[in-house]
């Protein structure tokens, strides 16, 4: 017990210093952003109306104080930290005088759940299909299986997203294209509501599916086809030890360790693909935020999504190693 | 249940309870389990991306909320609307509504003072009726609290602010101002009045979501989304209480405005019948539309479809790099144009090209670009070596015979309809005369390069936008003067708008000029041309002198412009004069108008504005839109 707990505080200070360093980085990169957020505010309070140079000038004079960008950015680094440790990453200057933490909060669980689900979703089904697959090599439906999707998985997921798109919303228009759920539903604890969430889910998740399940179908095809070779294997069958615990105790369950390495590895990546995936479904989610904030010239928005990302990934990445120990006895060991 | 299945679930549940549970936590405004009858229903495409702030209405301060969600078009008011376009017969004149106010403006003779008489039995929707309180503490409220939207305009502009009666408002201006009134003239937006009698009450009004809205249109907020991607508004019970009454009654009961929709799924959204009104598609896509749903319908019956707004796309250089200071280098860039491959590149010859600096929409046409076609055929450009003249009156024709193959009967022939749909005319392309212009202003020729007096090579970048039609055009002209000698790299850039203002550029496409559309008055953006606003080199120009044009005589007509009335008919000789000037010294190359491909369906709605029946901007995010919905008619 005492070597697990220092194998978490291990993980936990990785954890800690992946955090401070990402978001640093982050603050200095969002703003190394040409747009000026003030002229784009600005843009946006005086576009297509009358407004005389003078009052123009007035207002950039107004807003520049107000958000305190005449400050260096040193002074302006050391201010966020130091509300950063309080949890506040202050107002969002897109939408002032509004808590980032708010506007984040308020699209932070519709890619938390589209993300989730998709990711388990397609880790769990991926390898199971894969690790069957890489022990009964003639099944005929898990040779269709790997040749679909073998042929899905190269594709990215914006080209799936359209595809997609135009298959449900266009030439069968069966499923909601845009929204998290629909104008005349009551949100709720209801049906009504929850079914037109995982309705309007459906789509963007498809897409997210569709090409992410095929990597770990494949990976663990592979890995389990040397497994099966293994001599415990071998001895298992040989010792009449039913198929159903061979395959999901000694095989699956060995095979599952490099994959769950490879999971806390892609979980960025796969972030950055449900980005494109909201845009393309017009869904609620952090992406579609981001994209708006980077445009805006939003540092603090900018910031407090990309904290919470990497905070997110950071502690996905956490728990997964977490998760070694319980699934490889040989790391609890160690 | 093992350990494998508890996470799995775990998780799943996890994701349920969250999402739904934030949901449920901003159940402020859900509305209720209802349908709604699409014959009392139009559903509006609102080009807003995802609204960031949802529950935020107070428009008078910059708070993340959206603005043509309804929420300008329906619960504001102000004092006046000017159309885009010709504006609805015998409701509006010379294009402008009096909303709010009774009549026009009454200006002091020297410009000093405004006075503005108000309607009578206008309620807010709480039933508080609106009076001239409502728009003194308008005025001394954002004049008093920098930061809010139109603080700049009244603390730089208003001395003192009082009302002389319920229904008279009464303003002693700090300079002479003979266009103070745009400031509440509505063209895309306007000065909005605030409810006093909520406001007052307000400790900080820069932090104040001014949620739930109270209206002073012909809506109110029904419901919207707490993620910020639709907002229903439904029809006041005492509507003739607002000032819509003056114009008609709105016909729909409920207008819903959905934002944050990508091209291709406003196109399928259209075709399912889940939209009405689209504000704007690319080319391709309106071609699609009207092709794939034959109940849709742009702006011209046919080719090319879309509405052309107000606003001018124009090449413009930067007069304070000594490269664009001689016109004869500017004219040589504008010669070396072939504007029929940059319609056919940028909007697949769907742009409605104008010479001028004027865009060729609503009024201006009739008022600026037929009058000027004797003056341009006849305009003489001196080339060093000759006299010729440059202008084709022929190029609209040009056009539409190119693009006939592919569009057949859609294309117009009738020469009038050519020319309201793909222009008057443009340059010639005339390389030899560019030559001429470029070698009298000191500059030489080294096998296809031009170099310039000191000896460099004559090149420049031109900033470009990261997609769309803006991007098209660009990418072609640089490829066009780079072909005829002088080397143009595009540059693409997300923020040319700041670096524009900055001076940070050599050359952009964007537009420097704006105009009401439906009346003749320039000095919407013709006041900010004055050299009283020039910055200095590496300063912030303020709108919309982005080229920092000077000239005594450009100084001048603006000056007279200033003391003259806005509906005076010298205002549109001078702006004539504007346009005569702009000519000889070519400050920028201005190419099109900003062409809008609106679309609406008529499968549930219909008498939606269009070319032969111009009396609104089919826009959906332009305020003024709001009186499209007293001449629309549910489809039986």
């Amino acid at each position: 017990m005492r070597g697990y707990l220092l194998f978490v505080a291990k993980r936990a200070l990785q954890l800690l210093a992946v955090v401070i360093v990402g978001i640093t980085a982050m603050f200095f990169i969002s703003h190394l952003s040409p747009v000026n957020p003030v002229e784009a505010v600005l843009g946006r309070m005086t576009a297509r109306s009358n407004s005389s140079p003078e009052a123009i000038a007035a207002m950039r004079a107004a807003l520049t104080d107000m958000y305190g960008l005449d400050r260096p950015l040193f002074e302006q680094f050391v201010s966020f930290w130091q509300r950063l440790v309080v949890g506040d990453f202050g107002p969002s200057l897109l939408a002032w005088p509004t808590p980032t933490m708010e506007i984040v909060g308020r699209a932070l669980p519709w890619t938390a759940g589209l993300l989730t689900v998709t990711t388990i979703f397609n880790w769990i089904v991926g390898n199971l299909f894969g690790g069957l697959a890489g022990y009964y090599q003639n099944s005929r439906i898990l040779k269709v299986f790997g040749v679909v999707t073998m042929g899905l998985q190269p594709i990215p997921a914006y080209i799936a997203a359209f595809i997609i798109l135009i298959v449900f919303g266009f030439v069968w228009p069966v499923l909601p294209i845009s929204g998290g759920f629909a104008m005349n539903v009551r949100p709720g604890w209801s049906f009504e509501f929850v079914g037109s969430i995982l309705l309007h889910a459906t789509l963007p998740a498809l897409s997210l599916v569709l090409v992410g399940i095929g990597s770990w179908f494949l990976g663990m095809r592979a890995l389990v086809s040397n497994i099966v070779t293994e001599d415990y294997v071998t001895y298992a069958e040989l010792a009449g030890v039913r198929k159903p615990r061979i395959v999901f105790s000694y095989v699956l369950r060995n095979a599952a360790v490099p994959q769950l390495t490879a999971l806390a590895m892609v979980l960025g990546l796969i972030f950055s693909g449900t980005v494109i995936v909201e845009n393309v479904f017009n869904y609620p989610g952090l992406g579609s935020l981001l994209v708006d904030a980077v445009n805006a010239g939003d540092y603090s928005l900018v910031l407090a999504v990309g904290s919470v990302s990497i905070f997110a990934v950071a502690v996905a990445i956490f728990v997964v190693d977490l998760l070694h120990p319980i699934l490889d006895p040989r790391v609890r060991t160690e | 249940m093992d350990r494998r299945q508890f996470l799995v679930t775990t998780a799943a549940g996890t994701f349920m309870m969250s999402a739904t549970g934030r949901a449920v936590a901003q159940d402020a405004a859900a509305p209720p389990l209802a349908d709604f009858p699409r014959n009392e229903t139009v559903i509006i495409q609102n080009p807003e991306g995802a609204i960031r702030n949802p529950g935020w209405f107070n428009i008078w301060v910059n708070g993340g909320g959206g603005w043509s969600n309804g929420l300008h078009q329906w619960a504001m008011d102000t004092l006046w609307f000017i159309d885009p376009d010709a504006g609805i017969p015998d409701k509006s004149e010379n294009a402008i509504y009096y909303s709010l106010a009774e009549g026009p403006w009454q200006y002091n003779d020297d410009f000093t003072e405004m006075t503005v008489k108000l309607r009578e039995g206008i309620f807010w929707s709480d039933g508080v009726e609106f009076t001239a309180d409502d728009v003194v503490f308008t005025v001394q409220k954002q004049k008093d609290t920098p930061g809010m939207t139109w603080s700049g305009a009244f603390s730089t502009q208003v001395e003192e602010v009082s009302a002389s009666d319920k229904y008279t408002v009464h303003f002693k201006l700090q300079n002479p101002n003979s266009r103070f009134h745009a400031v509440f003239s509505v063209r895309w937006n306007g000065a909005w009045i605030m409810p006093k009698h909520v406001f007052e009450n307000v400790e900080d009004v820069l932090t104040y979501d001014y949620n739930p809205p109270l209206s002073l249109g012909a809506y109110t907020l029904h419901s919207f989304d707490p993620n910020g991607t639709w907002y229903i508004w439904e029809k006041r019970e005492d509507w003739e209480r607002t000032a819509m009454r003056e114009v008609g009654e709105p016909k729909p009961r409920f207008l819903i405005y959905r934002n944050n929709i990508a091209i291709d799924n406003r196109l399928i959204e259209m075709r399912n019948g889940d939209l009405d009104m689209i504000h704007d598609l690319t080319p391709e896509g309106t071609f699609s539309i009207i092709k794939e749903d034959p109940s849709t319908q742009g702006w011209f019956p046919g080719f090319p479809y879309a509405h052309p707004d107000p606003t001018l796309p124009m090449f413009i250089f930067n007069h304070q790099n000594p490269k664009f200071a001689d016109k004869r280098v500017r004219w040589a860039l504008a010669l070396m144009l072939d504007v029929r491959a940059l319609s056919m590149a940028s909007y697949r010859g769907a742009a409605t090209l104008s010479a001028i600096s004027i865009p060729p929409t609503g009024t201006h046409p009739r008022d600026y670009h037929a009058p000027l076609q004797d003056y341009l055929i006849n305009f003489e450009l001196d080339t060093g070596s000759r006299k010729l003249k440059p202008y084709d009156p022929t190029i609209g024709k040009q056009i539409a015979d190119m693009v006939r193959p592919q569009f057949g009967e859609q294309v117009p022939t009738d020469d009038e309809e050519i020319r309201k749909s793909f222009g008057y005319g443009w340059w010639k392309t005339d390389l030899e005369a560019a030559g001429e212009l470029l070698t009298s202003a000191g500059f030489t020729k080294q096998g296809n390069q031009w170099m310039m007096p000191d000896g460099s090579p004559f090149e420049f970048t031109i900033m470009v936008w990261p997609e769309g039609v803006i991007n098209r055009l660009a990418v072609l002209a640089a490829q066009q003067w780079s072909l005829a000698g002088v080397k143009v790299t595009p540059e693409v850039v997300t923020d040319s708008w700041d670096r524009q203002a900055a001076g940070n550029y050599e050359a952009n496409v964007a537009w420097s000029v704006e105009t009401y559309g439906g009346h003749p008055d320039l000095a919407f953006f013709l006041d900010s041309h004055h050299s009283q606003y020039i910055a200095e080199p590496g300063e912030l120009q303020p709108a919309r002198n982005w080229m920092r044009w000077q000239d005594p005589r450009l100084d001048a007509i603006i000056e007279e412009v200033r003391s003259v009335d806005f509906n005076d008919p010298r205002a549109l000789e001078l702006g004539r004069e504007f346009v005569k000037l702009h000519l000889e010294e070519m400050p920028n190359i201005p190419v099109m108008s900003y062409n809008v491909f609106s679309v609406q369906s008529n499968r549930y709605w219909t008498g939606w504005p269009n070319a032969q029946n111009p009396y609104a901007n089919p826009v959906t995010n332009w305020s003024n839109g709001k009186y499209i919905f007293t001449q629309i008619e549910p489809v039986t």
